[in-house]
């Protein structure tokens, strides 16, 4: 119970987190709230791996990098589905508020990336560092350096356009 | 617009969504129980209830293989049999094989390779299965007749001389409409795999 508690509060201080990945990785709103309880899921399932690890943000972007990449990508079922809770979905109208034209082109942007280049953009914008993103990623440092580079190139080129 | 503004707005918006708290105990709770429908859950009923009838129809099969007289009729009768048990095991395999994946024990590059590589197994099966599916197609007909009504389908009737011609053109349609769909599915795993090695 102890053990549950304490993820419980770690979710909720965290996030904000496992939000931003939802909103560069899904397709639209439904596959955002399905990602978001995927990565809740995935956390909690691998939570006890992580208690002996130093580095939380290390071990959360790489579960939710992790499990967007091989959920989302995997042939969409249909079937009926039942909501776990609006106040998820709400929540993505409030962002867009939040978010000022300039983000808005951003993300469009962001979209239209490769799947690697998303996942280091998105590190990148988060304020990691490259040493981090080379840990998240397992990219080397001076790779995720020429990614990035060339990541900045990309978008601005697609920007001015 | 530089991208360093863009990382700072970034770092704006994201304390503003700090603020939201939206998620509450019992929520939190209910994901990590896996207690609600999601579309991305990886087992699904079709496939079990596909499962089931592939078992039951090589069992039944195998139970009457005594039936199957000449050596055609043994031979559709194995082939169809080994197409129910094989497929379904594989396409379980590969269920439970993705529902066993620690995502933790991997970084976003391992990942990435592994569905890279993932994907282009999942292609060569499909592949295999499409034109098994057509074979059997052929060959399962004469077994089930044999075995529920006797008949020798082979000898005792012309129905041959539409099923096979109707059949090979139906092949003919869809084995373009299937290397063409899956073509662009392989091109972008390699094209993933070499972008993964090219940046190692």
């Amino acid at each position: 119970m102890q053990k549950q508690q304490e993820f419980v509060e770690l979710m909720k201080e965290n996030e904000g987190v496992i939000f931003k990945v939802t909103l560069v990785y899904a397709f639209n709103e439904e596959d955002q709230k399905d990602l978001y309880q995927e990565i809740v899921y995935q956390l909690w399932k691998s939570y006890d791996s992580f208690r002996g690890d130093a580095k939380i943000s290390t071990w959360m972007y790489r579960i939710a990098l992790n499990t967007a990449i091989t959920i989302l990508k995997k042939e969409k079922r249909k079937g009926n589905k039942i909501p776990i809770d609006d106040s998820l979905l709400s929540r993505i109208d409030q962002i867009d508020t939040l978010i000022d034209d300039r983000l808005k082109i951003l993300y469009s942007h962001i979209k239209n990336l490769n799947t690697i280049e998303k996942g280091i953009i998105l590190l990148y914008l988060e304020g990691k560092s490259y040493d981090e993103i080379a840990a998240i990623t397992g990219f080397s440092t001076t790779n995720v350096g020429t990614r990035l580079n060339r990541i900045k190139s990309k978008l601005k080129s697609q920007i001015k356009k | 617009m530089e991208l360093e503004e863009l990382r700072k707005d970034w770092q704006e918006m994201s304390k503003e969504i700090e603020k939201q708290k939206i998620l509450t105990d019992k929520l939190i709770i209910n994901m990590t129980q896996r207690k609600y429908k999601n579309k991305l859950k990886l087992i699904s009923i079709p496939e079990f209830i596909g499962t089931v009838i592939c078992f039951a129809g090589a069992i039944y099969i195998l139970l009457n293989f005594f039936k199957l007289d000449t050596w055609y009729m043994q031979l559709s009768g194995i082939f169809t049999a080994l197409f129910c048990i094989v497929l379904p095991i594989l396409s379980l395999k590969s269920i439970f094989g993705m529902q066993k994946i620690d995502l933790s024990k991997s970084n976003y590059k391992q990942s990435l390779e592994r569905f890279a590589k993932n994907k282009k197994q999942f292609v060569i099966i499909q592949k295999a299965s499409f034109y098994l599916s057509f074979i059997l197609v052929i060959v399962s007909l004469p077994v089930a007749a044999k075995l529920m009504n006797g008949k020798d389908l082979f000898l005792e009737s012309k129905v041959w001389l539409w099923y096979v011609p109707f059949g090979f053109l139906f092949l003919y349609i869809f084995s373009k409409w299937v290397f063409k769909k899956y073509k662009n599915v392989t091109n972008s795993a390699e094209d993933l795999l070499k972008d993964i090695e090219i940046s190692s």
